[in-house]
């Protein structure tokens, strides 16, 4: 539904997307003009990639991010601003009224400037923490650069994290990745929809160059509390990427020299560029789109008649649901990370299933992936709903819900006595007892009673 | 616990002298043989089990013994359904229902036709013959058979 809504905005726009899921049309947010050149190569890419590039100042009177009500732009770029705010066009109100209509946003910071208020406070409305002081940045004494920062050990080298378990992996690069004077970011942990993508080292912390005092005394996040890239992904599945150092993506850090310091003075180039172009096509969604293509249900014997809209009690459903995946230009099967599945939940008001689905390549589309599984429908009749639930870290959320009835038995529906072997000693009784009840009422016929007996007891 | 026992067991000793005497009232009427053997016998237990029974055999109706041979034969049945039951669990229960009930009901329509056909209550029954109870009794009884046929499905 909001794809096709987007989609037709921007067939209004006149804009053909091109890679990313939701359209090609970009803004990127730059004060000054010169500072266009630094970022040449990235530019490059993303054109190169088919995107629709439109720089602005944040000064730009004419600058709005709406037209008609609706996102004008696919994807925006936020460049840190040198002057203290963002300005009346791009006010936190507004970055999330964006976001709410399903546009991405990258917000690169620096840690050059001091942070503007208006990003702080957006920040925290998604959970994310950024140093109360604004101005701070993240050292490390043992994965620093030694060419470019051999005093300040202000540019952190971050080689990529090993993958977890049942989570994909988008970001992994070769080598190492060099951020910069990168502000560190602490991720609330009550929302699941956050997620980190780049951590600081164990050996890292956030200061404040500013401060006179020797030493830092107690400070605002350590180690791998410290995200310097992290990702919010909205219930609507519109993607803002936090970047801590806008610097990462300058040519001069694009195949930088590096040295890191330790017993192998590991030396070699660093792997931004291919950092780069991974995260802006996460942020801009031209991976981890997921979309659900057909969903069938039936009964197990009868899979001619697709989706009916009732079931009896204690019948053998089959159930499948293909998915595809947004690959950069295409789509292909989706298949979840290892050491994930995706789950059936068949429920009226809870589930009375949860059933892990089988993955087999659909028959019928060569773009996706069928999941599916056979199951018997409870003992419980009322409105029952097929749901499949998705929502997994950098994968766009799948939800999907087909309501059937599930009714109980009709009367000549339950099976007959005699097929019941358990039931033959009572139908025996029933039978015994009739047919000495027959016998009774014969003999009772028979015998006509006896009148010499009779006065003894008519006496009394 | 002792003295409760001791009245226990009096209260027992007083219904059962009671309870000979009055056996024997009805029987006093008989030939002196059973009366006679009975009235020596009261104080032995089979005895006097052995004397009701010989009363029964040789007071009741023949129409009243019959009816008592079926009410027997149907707590039998009844009583073997039930033990099914218990020792092989209760499902299906509606077959259960219905063979145990199928005992049950025609225990309880049986009752009464003894009731009502027993000479000893004719005084009761005046206005009720015989053949009318009777068929009161087939009646009841199929649609009983009837109910318990359809509802074991």
């Amino acid at each position: 539904m909001r794809f096709t809504l987007l989609g037709l905005l921007l067939g209004f726009l006149g804009i053909v997307s091109a890679l990313s899921a939701t359209g090609s049309s970009l803004l990127v947010i730059i004060e000054e003009e010169a500072d266009k050149s630094k970022y040449s190569q990235f530019w490059a890419d993303l054109q190169g990639r088919g995107y629709e590039i439109t720089y602005r100042s944040p000064k730009d009177t004419n600058l709005s991010l709406f037209l008609h009500g609706e996102p004008a732009y696919s994807h925006l770029l936020l460049l840190p601003p040198k002057s203290k705010g963002l300005g009346p066009n791009l006010t936190p109100n507004l970055l999330v009224d964006f976001i709410n209509g399903g546009s991405n946003i990258l917000l690169a910071l620096s840690a050059e400037q001091a942070v503007p208020t208006a990003i702080n406070s957006l920040l925290l409305e998604l959970d994310i923490n950024l140093p109360s002081d604004r101005t701070s940045l993240v050292v490390d004494h043992l994965a620093y650069d030694l060419t470019s920062s051999a005093e300040k050990h202000d540019v952190l080298l971050i080689p990529s994290a090993e993958p977890k378990k049942g989570v994909v992996d988008f970001f992994s690069v070769d080598g190492l990745v060099a951020f910069p004077r990168a502000v560190g970011q602490v991720l609330g942990n009550a929302s699941p929809m956050l997620s980190s993508i780049v951590k600081a080292g164990a050996s890292a912390y956030i200061y404040n160059p500013k401060e006179e005092t020797e030493g830092v005394e107690d400070p605002f996040a350590t180690g791998s509390q410290i995200n310097i890239v992290s990702a919010f992904q909205a219930r609507n599945s519109a993607r803002f990427t936090v970047l801590g150092s806008s610097e990462a993506l300058q040519d001069t850090w694009f195949d930088a020299k590096v040295r890191l310091p330790g017993t192998d003075y590991k030396a070699g180039k660093t792997s931004n560029k291919e950092f780069a172009q991974r995260l802006s096509e996460w942020a801009f969604k031209e991976i981890g789109v997921l979309r659900v293509e057909q969903v069938q249900h039936s009964l197990d014997e009868d899979t001619k008649d697709i989706n009916p809209k009732i079931y009896r009690v204690k019948n053998d459903v089959r159930y499948s649901i293909e998915i595809s995946e947004w690959d950069v230009d295409q789509w292909i099967p989706f298949n979840p990370p290892t050491g994930d599945a995706v789950q059936l939940e068949f429920s009226m008001l809870s589930p009375f299933h949860r059933l892990s689905l089988n993955s087999s390549p659909s028959t019928t589309n060569k773009d996706a992936t069928a999941f599916s599984t056979t199951f018997r429908t409870p003992d419980q009749h009322g409105i029952f709903n097929f749901y499949v639930e998705y929502r997994r870290p950098f994968f766009t959320a799948i939800e999907d819900k087909q309501t059937v009835t599930v009714r109980h038995f009709a009367h000549d529906e339950f099976p007959r006595s005699y097929e019941i072997s358990a039931a033959w000693p009572w139908i025996s009784g029933i039978w015994v007892t009739i047919g000495g009840w027959l016998a009774f009422v014969a003999i009772w016929l028979y015998s006509k009673p006896t009148r010499d007996n009779k006065p003894a007891s008519a006496k009394k | 616990m002792a003295p409760k026992k001791n009245a226990a067991a009096g209260a027992n000793s007083q219904s059962t002298s009671s309870s000979t005497p009055a056996t024997n009232t009805p029987v006093s009427n008989k030939p002196s043989s059973t009366s006679t053997a009975s009235r020596n016998a009261s104080t032995n237990p089979q005895d006097i089990a052995t004397g009701i029974w010989e009363n029964y055999v040789n007071n009741t109706p023949q129409r009243v013994k019959l009816i008592d041979t079926f009410m027997l034969f149907l707590v039998i049945v009844g009583g073997l359904q039930f033990l099914y039951c218990i020792l092989a669990g209760n499902y299906p229960f509606n077959a259960f229902l219905s063979g145990f009930s199928a005992t049950v009901g025609q225990f309880v329509l049986t009752a009464s036709l003894r009731i009502q056909t027993n000479s000893a209550n004719a005084a009761d029954f005046k206005q009720l013959s015989h053949e009318r109870a009777f068929a009161d009794f087939v009646f009841g009884s199929m649609i009983l058979h009837f109910f318990c046929v359809n509802f074991i499905n």
